[in-house]
């Protein structure tokens, strides 16, 4: 019988060590249909419940395992930028913020999943699909690197009792657009006549923080007739007339409201959910914000306030100053694989179950349509039909259903360095807070945009 | 003669390697020399892992020289120096004067210097995060508590104290003051209680009381002690991000970031996490010498208080 030395303890343990991945080989069985999944938490728990659902049935439907994990927006665009950065990659993320898609797509860091895409890419939104495709600096070409998942637009959220409170009816609002913000500094100054101290007409997220404010600034940059500011082949127009005076304008009017104190002064500092709860304190009249998340929020409850005090301003944005039908962006959220997943198979996999119409359209209902399909088949269901609800018609109409564009950094990922570095913002706080002229802002905002765009040469 | 040169070069080596293992080994034989190297090697691999590998790491991230060409040509970086050296200079002192005149107010006799003492290290014993968005929600311009009670007492319309960049960056001071005043003074009267009894009551007996007393003999020999203790708070101040994160925000656009949080900011929201990694290298050049005065400060005070 042999005894028990200090060496032949050292030499068992390092044999053991060495042996262990050999002995268990279910592990590394199991590890091949597994797949790990990031996703953003909800703005409400209905959300996280949809992609919950989601999953498991997925997982019931493949024997497949999906290792999810559901984390706070902010923290997880810090966890994906540092698994990118390291190289230590979950299996599938969603963009997010949107621009992520084409920042890293720019870098070659995603899996081409256009063979995903492609089967379903009947049903998916013009809007949706453009929104997959980021360039590709290594390769020189443009590719489908995301598979659209859900899509946003920028409602406006208008409280009724103030209007009302303030002497006005909801159809007394005018349908086109300077008007139709001017009746918001209408109601502010009636409202400030009953004695209201701190009730302001207008919610503009005059900050640079958050996606909010670029959002912002780009509806009324197209609401003014600067919509070819990036064309579709990705090239810049800082010298069409009409986009320089549409820029112009956007930033008198939206640095003017907060300077001529229609704006809620905290609004300078506030970030992306800020300007939902100062809504709800009915800080302000109205909001113009991403998503359903302002009235979703409150559904259970104050069910009063969703079925009858807010009023999203559905069917689309008020009309542009001369009459013409203003698009609205639609920010797509998209499923990406980065490059160096362990398991892209199960990942690509996933995809295509999730991006299926039926499992598609119940994630967005049962997240209580806070976000909107990328089908447009799908808003055609009782749900965003459903003529009880004052809010989905309008929202899925102004969409998905009505003229919608890209954003721009869609076509040009310099726009989302613009977007990132806040330079409509820094316009819009210069008009607002320390008294530049529109035009000088709009120069400096213009010499700026101009440097971010020359370092992105495209082929 | 070239045989022999080659020889003695070969030779060479083998001669360093044998005192090299000899050096190493000391007087420790065979297994012992085996038992030694298996203690050291799990700390030498966690050093290497968890405090090596992250430093050269971070450096290589940040070793562009195109990355601070970027980072100089950035109006907010240059308004973030400013910042924090303005955040040093007054967070640091004004903080540790303060302390430094607590710590002498606390080292009263009586139970209610006991009861008030417990009482102000309350704001560093509670979570720093939830008390800096408190203070952030008390400044607010439209429902702050701050200018709610104002409007109540004295029907005064607050400023929005967060809107503008230096009552911003002045709350962010007050924040960190108000949050790390005590710490610094529990440290200071640590010190002034370890100073010995006999050397105050032949002061007090030569006529040392009071101001007199103080600038004479406490203040000399806690010096070394403010000293460290000035050194050490300006370096943590310099990583530290929760004050300006939680209380402004960085804001308004983007005027009273400081290297930590504007590192933050370039890394994760502009997605650029290497030009994020060179904001705060670009501190180094101030972090290093102020850690080589400390370690000299420390091997010094072996024999001060």
């Amino acid at each position: 019988m042999s005894t028990l030395t200090r060496r032949s303890l050292l030499r068992g343990s390092v044999a053991l060590a060495a042996a262990q991945p050999f002995t268990m080989p279910h592990v590394a069985k199991a590890a091949a249909t597994t797949a790990s999944v990031w996703f953003a938490q909800g703005f409400v728990q209905d959300e996280d419940v949809a992609l919950r659902k989601a999953v498991t049935d997925y997982e019931k439907a493949s024997g497949n395992k999906i290792e999810l994990s559901i984390i706070p927006f902010a923290p997880e665009r810090q966890k994906i930028i540092s698994a990118l950065t390291s190289g230590v990659v979950p299996d599938m993320i969603d963009s997010n913020p949107a621009e992520l898609l084409q920042i890293y797509g720019w870098q070659d860091r995603w899996i081409d999943v256009s063979d995903v895409v492609e089967t379903q890419k009947a049903q998916f939104s013009e809007t949706a699909l453009v929104s997959a495709q980021a360039y590709n600096s290594v390769t020189k070409k443009r590719a489908t690197y995301g598979v659209p998942i859900r899509a946003a637009v920028c409602p406006t959220h208008i409280w009724r009792p103030l209007v009302e409170k303030a002497g006005f009816k909801i159809e007394d609002i005018p349908k086109t657009w300077d008007a139709y913000f001017d009746f918001f500094k209408k109601v502010q100054d009636s409202l400030r006549k009953q004695g209201e101290r701190k009730v302001y007409g207008l919610g503009f997220q005059v900050t640079a923080n958050g996606v909010d404010p670029y959002n912002l600034f780009t509806a009324f940059l197209i609401a003014h007739g600067g919509q070819d500011i990036v064309t579709k082949d990705g090239k810049l127009h800082l010298d069409d007339p009409k986009v320089k005076q549409a820029a112009i304008k956007a930033a008198a009017y939206l640095g003017g409201a907060y300077r001529d104190g229609y704006v809620p002064p905290s609004a300078i500092n506030w970030n992306d959910a800020d300007d939902n709860n100062a809504f709800h304190a009915k800080l302000m009249v109205m909001d113009l914000d991403g998503t359903l998340s302002t009235e979703v929020a409150m559904k259970e409850k104050h069910p009063e306030w969703y079925f009858k005090d807010m009023v999203t301003h559905g069917i689309g944005y008020p009309a542009d100053n001369a009459g013409k039908t203003v698009p609205s962006v639609v920010v797509v959220t998209n499923g990406l694989i980065p490059k160096g997943a362990k398991n892209p198979t199960v990942a690509k996999e996933f995809l295509k179950y999730f991006i299926q119409p039926k499992v598609l359209g119940e994630f967005v209902e049962i997240g209580l349509g806070r976000w909107l399909p990328v089908m447009p088949s799908l808003a055609k269901s009782p749900f965003w039909q459903d003529p009880k609800d004052p809010h989905l018609k309008g929202y899925a109409q102004q969409g998905l259903l009505g003229p919608t564009l890209a954003d721009y950094f869609v076509y040009n990922v310099a726009m989302a360095e613009v977007r990132t570095q806040h330079v409509w913002s820094l316009a819009m706080i210069d008009v607002a807070k320390e008294g530049v002229k529109p035009e000088a802002a709009i120069d400096k905002a213009f010499k700026r945009i101009e440097e971010i765009f020359a370092k992105y040469k495209t082929a | 003669m070239m045989d022999n040169a080659s020889v003695v070069n070969v030779a060479r080596p083998a001669v360093r390697w044998d005192t090299v293992t000899r050096s190493l080994r000391g007087s420790l034989k065979g297994g012992e020399y085996m038992w030694a190297v298996a203690f050291v090697v799990p700390y030498v691999a966690v050093f290497l892992t968890f405090v090596a590998y992250p430093v050269v790491y971070g450096i290589w991230m940040g070793s562009e020289p195109s990355l601070y060409r970027e980072l100089f040509a950035d109006p907010i970086y240059q308004s973030s120096i400013v910042n924090t050296v303005l955040y040093l200079a007054l967070g640091v002192n004004v903080k540790m004067f303060l302390a430094l005149l607590l710590s002498g107010f606390f080292m009263r006799p009586g139970r209610w210097t006991k009861v008030m003492l417990l009482i102000f290290v309350m704001p560093w014993a509670v979570p720093q995060i939830s008390t800096f968005i408190s203070i952030h929600w008390m400044l607010n311009g439209e429902w702050g508590f701050l200018n709610n009670v104002l409007f109540k007492l004295a029907h005064i319309e607050g400023p929005s104290w967060l809107n503008d960049r230096w009552t911003a960056l002045g709350s962010v001071i007050v924040a960190h003051i108000w949050k790390w005043t005590p710490f610094w003074t529990l440290i200071l009267l640590a010190g002034r209680m370890a100073i010995p009894l006999e050397i105050r009551d032949t002061a007090r007996v030569d006529g040392a009381t009071g101001l007199k007393g103080f600038v004479h003999i406490t203040f000399p020999l806690l010096a070394n002690l403010y000293l460290i203790s000035t050194l050490l708070s300006t370096i943590f101040l310099l990583g530290d991000f929760n004050a300006v994160t939680f209380v402004s925000g960085g804001g308004p656009a983007n005027q009273t970031h400081v290297l930590a949080t504007l590192g933050i900011r370039d890394a994760f929201e502009t997605a650029n996490p290497r030009l994020g990694v060179a904001a705060v290298m670009s501190a180094l050049p101030l972090v290093i010498p102020l850690v080589i005065v400390l370690m000299r400060k420390l091997r010094t005070a072996e024999v001060q208080l």
